[in-house]
């Protein structure tokens, strides 16, 4: 009774932090524990001291954390702009789908076909054949990202400019409203939670999908790249493959964060 | 032209072959202008049928429909009508006020005007101090009151309502209906209310339409004969008694089926 109240009496604000603390703390216990208990060597799983000492080593261009920086907000420019351009052809798809019961049955086995195909075997082509054409190097990246993000967005867009109920439909009809009326002010609002389910979906992958895009031979810039390098001097530098991992997830963290703090903005008329 | 609606032997039959259900079977209606008329009757009557020829959102299988002395298409693209649902409909995202803009804006209208007119609508429904809030905030009674506002505000000669306080307490019901009546006695509206209470068909109306199930039909309808404006007073008369026990009765003649409420 009395150890309630006093849990009740912290602020919720200590306690969100308090918890978050205990989780990193456990964490960093279970890391060091199971290297210690399992015997791992420095390639299986370093030491964290040497994951901080990683990112502090110098080189030429400073220190490593800021080379990682840079590739990780390059990554970043190439995944956002493979997040917008999904983002808006997978709507503008969805719009069509909606609007054109045909469009949707003919060409839906195709979208699902495209993300059938492992995105690895296709990303080296599709790095080759847009650097063909001269175009820059950031731009096959930012197609792959755009080729991961707009499936989440069509499959959950359609499903969300469809979710209007009948009522709120007929009530358009009455006032003779006209589909660009209807698609306006009843299908997009009514889409909007399903559509930002999916962005927050498609901002990991955009990023997933820049790096991907990173890992053929060939590349030189990018959190992707560096990522491949780590993985081939593992041996001897057993701290940094796991810096580029850090940086990489931090950068996903941040996407999927804008996203979801544009949608609690957006969607304000929905929660208390 | 004082038919406001005219049903010229309208049959409704919804599915072919096995499945086919006769909705509607050869209905004769006329509704003068500036009547209140309920349509009661248990579920699976058509009365909610009836209510979407008149607002072209089903079209008849046969017969001649006249609303406004046009054909319901014309009607609905002329907005000579006003919609109110069971369910409030609002939409969500947008706040009260926005909501009663929402059919000015579809048609329209300018803006000083639209804002002004949806305020004096929401004033007559008693919510003036709730522009701003979204529907969630809102009790049901409420959100239906918002949703009387929004078939008000574009002042169409007719308003269609399906079930409108179906949904609610009968505390809460009985209010609205007093409410609707003021309402109604203030805009001179023509009013078609569908509904499967007794109490609130005879309270409401000028006239009841009483409908058998399957296949729907009208077979009788009733005149109200109780003076406006009618009160709490009303409820209790013995006119009102015996009027509710005649549609009663009506109702139970005519079915051996289907479920009244009230």
């Amino acid at each position: 009774m009395r150890d309630a109240s006093l849990v009740a009496r912290i602020p919720t604000q200590w306690l969100r932090w308090g918890v978050a603390l205990l989780l990193i703390a456990l964490a960093l216990f279970l890391w060091e524990g199971s290297k210690t208990f399992f015997n791992l060597p420095d390639y299986k799983l370093p030491h964290l001291a040497q994951i901080g000492e990683a990112f502090v080593r110098p080189t030429p261009q400073g220190p490593v954390w800021r080379v990682l920086l840079q590739d990780t907000l390059y990554t970043g420019l190439e995944a956002f702009l493979g997040f917008v351009l999904g983002g808006i052809s997978g709507f503008l798809l969805a719009a069509l789908f909606v609007h054109w019961k045909p469009a949707e049955r003919g060409l839906m086995p195709y979208v699902v076909a495209s993300q059938a195909v492992p995105i690895i075997a296709l990303a080296p082509m599709i790095v080759v054949g847009v650097g063909r054409l001269g175009a820059p190097p950031w731009l096959s990246k930012a197609i792959i990202a755009t080729y991961l993000t707009f499936f989440p967005v069509t499959i959950n867009a359609t499903r969300g400019l469809k979710s209007v109920d009948r009522d709120a439909l007929w009530l358009m009809h009455s006032y003779a409203a006209t589909r660009q009326q209807i698609f306006r002010k009843l299908r997009v609002p009514a889409s909007l939670p399903y559509l930002f389910t999916a962005l927050k979906i498609s901002a990991t992958a955009s990023v997933i999908g820049a790096i991907i895009g990173e890992l053929p031979v060939g590349s030189k810039r990018g959190i992707g790249v560096q990522i491949v390098v780590g993985s081939q001097y593992n041996t001897f530098n057993p701290g940094f493959l796991w810096a580029t991992i850090i940086m990489a997830a931090l950068l996903g963290m941040l996407f999927y964060g804008v996203v979801a703090l544009v949608e609690r903005r957006a969607l304000h008329w929905k929660q208390e | 032209m004082s038919h406001i609606i005219e049903f010229d032997q309208v049959w409704k039959i919804f599915g072919a072959g096995e499945s086919e259900t006769i909705a509607l079977q050869n209905v004769d209606l006329t509704v003068e202008t500036g009547e209140f008329v309920s349509i009661i009757g248990p579920s699976g009557c058509g009365k909610s049928t009836l209510l979407r020829l008149i607002a072209d959102l089903l079209p008849p299988s046969k017969g001649d429909i006249r609303v406004n002395g046009k054909t319901p298409r014309q009607a609905r693209l002329d907005r000579d009508y006003g919609m109110v649902f069971q369910a409030p409909t609002l939409y969500e995202w947008r706040t009260v006020l926005k909501n009663v803009e929402l059919p000015l804006e579809v048609m329209r209208s300018a803006r000083e005007d639209k804002r002004g007119r949806a305020v004096k609508m929401l004033d007559l429904v008693g919510l003036s101090d709730f522009q701003n809030h979204y529907p969630r905030q809102l009790s049901g009674g409420m959100q239906q009151r918002v949703s009387i506002a929004r078939a008000l505000v574009f002042e169409p000669t007719l308003i269609l309502m399906d079930e409108p306080f179906g949904a609610l307490d009968e505390f809460t019901r009985e209010r609205l209906n007093l409410e609707l009546l003021d309402i109604w006695a203030e805009t001179h509206k023509t009013v078609i209310f569908v509904t499967h209470s007794i109490s609130e068909a005879v309270f409401l109306s000028s006239r009841v339409v009483v409908m058998t199930p399957r296949p729907g039909k009208i077979a009788r309808i009733i005149d109200i004969d109780l003076s406006y404006p009618r009160n709490f007073e009303t409820r209790e008369s013995d006119r009102f008694f015996e009027l509710v026990t005649e549609v009663r009765e009506t109702l139970k003649e005519e079915f051996t089926r289907g479920e009244i409420d009230d």
